[in-house]
């Protein structure tokens, strides 16, 4: 239905307005919205509480409806298709699954809601729960499950239709580094499978990680949107200094250098351009510092994601 | 046919899934021991009674007793249930996400709606059939004869609990809690029961002349004309007065399934058409 080179998932000016009162009050959750999302990648949707992050998600699932703009998932416009559900799994956060139920028995009724049954049913449950590290917890209840363990359940029966497409809304938060690890691996390894995965999440790090590519937003608009190598290239260089000696680091400062760290005998200053990079080489020079090697910098997520937040708050201020 | 099969799939694995998660409220539950325990309770009690008296009157007295208070229980804790479980299926799964799971799922929402509304149907059958099964138990003891007449009263309790079921869950298909549907189901249930009165209210309306009482006359007329009569579904006083082998008399009983049966698809077609845009 549609090739290797075009989004699995689009949106075109995707508006939603929600009516809040009886006045006919109104607010703007998502403006004019424009994402792709590419076959066999990771795309991390970031963007603070309130930026429209889960009402994205929830246009694309149909559980609500757009206010104007459109949606196209696999080359199709009828996302409620059962083309397009039986291709889509879906993670919601802090989802909530019965105590009375065993994992095996989550993932049935999920399966028989995509018209698995019988043996179909049975080996795609083991499939997933193996994928999940669960198969030795199948037969527990929920209520004897951590976290950790609700939320790869939770992955797998986003996983029980063998879906093209993943949507996970917060997949790692409230998680301990052990188990988000496990979730990023299975994230990573899915992905290497050649699903698509759409993370809306605040753990930058996390998504840092794994993702291919992202889109940071901000008060219902997608303020940027592009691959890591894109996003995050940055112009600045460390400059690694050795033989620091007491109060050098002040006299670099003195003189106008930037210094971003100083490890024993090592300091590390920070240039813009080959101009402050000469400079820097000289400055070095005149304090009796070795220098030792230059590497470029790259820019952080949270780094850029803080930018586009102030720059945008700026723009609305000014 | 294969997809029609797989269009009731999807709603009848809602339903089973909505029957076992309803068997774990501890409201509902609650409610069905209770009331269980009042029908023993009952049995039990009138049976001390009769050790007390001698004659026939008291014997009489001492099952008129025992159908009184079980024929009242099984109404009263019968609708508790089903107004309870009625309100609450579809507000709780909002609350709890669980809805987003489902319909992100191949399922229209009108399969999902079916499949709760299905799923509550089976509780309530099965909350009757355990009620109304102790009921017959104790009877067939007291009497040695086969009750007939409880199980066509139990019958069509049911048709009258599907009707305010059908109502409540139509007003909880709009509703992000439980607590408003389970308040309009008490309402629709009490106004339900004196419809009658209602239609006294109009015949006797106008009589002063003045605007005021004319219009509540109207408006008697339109609810009486508008809500469910559900007295029309009780057999209390032939149960209560009767042998419990006699024929139900006085009812139409194929008339009473189908008038539930089409209030019951009214408030499921209104359900939908509430449900169908909503923003969950």
């Amino acid at each position: 239905m549609n090739s290797n080179h075009d989004p699995v998932i689009k949106t075109e000016n995707l508006t939603k307005v929600y009516d809040t009162g009886f006045r006919g009050e109104q607010v703007s959750a998502l403006k004019n919205l424009n994402l792709e999302v590419y076959p066999s990648e990771i795309f991390g949707y970031l963007g603070p509480n309130g930026s429209g992050k889960t009402t994205t998600i929830k246009l694309l699932l149909g559980l609500i409806f757009p206010t104007s703009g459109s949606i196209q998932i696999m080359g199709t416009t009828d996302i409620y298709s059962a083309y397009v559900k039986k291709n889509i799994g879906y993670l919601p956060e802090g989802s909530y699954y019965p105590d009375f139920l065993r994992g095996e028995e989550i993932l049935r009724f999920y399966g028989q809601l995509y018209g698995l049954t019988g043996k179909e049913l049975y080996k795609r449950i083991d499939e997933v729960l193996e994928l999940v590290n669960m198969t030795h917890a199948r037969r527990r209840m929920l209520k004897g499950y951590s976290k950790g363990m609700r939320q790869r359940i939770g992955l797998a029966q986003a996983l029980i239709s063998n879906p093209q497409i993943l949507i996970l809304d917060e997949p790692t938060t409230g998680l301990d580094p052990i188990a988000r690890k496990d979730i990023r691996d299975i994230l990573s390894r899915l992905r290497d499978e050649g699903k698509t995965l759409l993370i809306s999440s605040h753990e930058l790090l996390e998504v840092e990680m794994i993702s291919n590519r992202v889109g940071i937003l901000y008060e219902g608009i997608l303020r940027v949107s592009g691959t890591l190598e894109e996003l995050l290239t940055s112009k600045d260089r460390i400059v690694e200094f050795a033989n620091a000696k007491n109060g050098v680091v002040q006299e670099i400062k003195d003189k106008g250098g930037e210094v971003v760290d100083q490890v024993n005998d090592k300091v590390y200053l920070k240039v813009r351009n080959d101009e402050e990079l000469y400079n820097a080489i000289e400055l070095g020079k005149s304090v009796g510092l070795q220098l030792i090697k230059i590497t470029p910098r790259r820019e952080t997520l949270e780094e850029l994601f803080v930018n586009v937040i102030d720059l945008a708050k700026k723009e609305r201020s000014s | 046919m294969k997809s029609l099969l797989d269009s009731i799939k999807g709603p009848w694995f809602i339903a089973v899934y909505t029957w076992r998660e309803g068997l774990r409220r501890k409201t509902l539950v609650g409610f069905l021991i209770l009331s269980l325990l009042v029908i023993f309770g009952a049995t039990f009690m009138t049976s001390f009674i009769n050790q007390a008296t001698v004659g026939d009157v008291s014997t009489d007295m001492d099952l008129k007793l025992i159908k009184d208070i079980c024929v009242t229980t099984i109404s009263i804790f019968g609708i508790l249930i089903t107004i309870f479980i009625s309100a609450s299926v579809v507000p709780t799964e909002v609350e709890n996400r669980v809805i987003y799971t489902v319909l992100s799922k191949p399922v229209r929402r009108f399969q999902y709606l079916f499949g709760k509304f299905l799923g509550v149907q089976l509780i309530i059958i099965m909350n009757l059939c355990l009620m109304g099964g102790l009921f017959f138990i104790a009877l067939y003891i007291k009497q040695q004869i086969l009750p007939t007449l409880l199980l066509w009263s139990v019958f069509l309790t049911y048709f009258e609990f599907l009707i305010v079921s059908a109502l409540t869950f139509a007003i909880a298909c709009a509703s992000s809690s439980s607590v408003l549907p389970t308040i309009a189901g008490l309402f629709i249930y009490i106004t339900g029961s004196l419809t009658e009165y209602l239609k006294d209210v109009y015949n006797r309306s106008g009589q002063t002349g003045e605007w005021l009482d004319s219009i509540i006359g109207y408006i008697a007329y339109i609810l009486w004309n508008v809500l469910p009569n559900l007295q029309r579904f009780s057999l209390k006083t032939q149960i209560i007065n009767s042998q419990p082998n006699d024929p139900p008399t006085d009812v139409l009983i194929p008339q009473l399934v189908l008038y539930g049966l089409i209030y019951a698809v009214c408030g499921y077609i209104l359900a939908y058409w509430i449900f169908r845009k909503r923003e969950v």
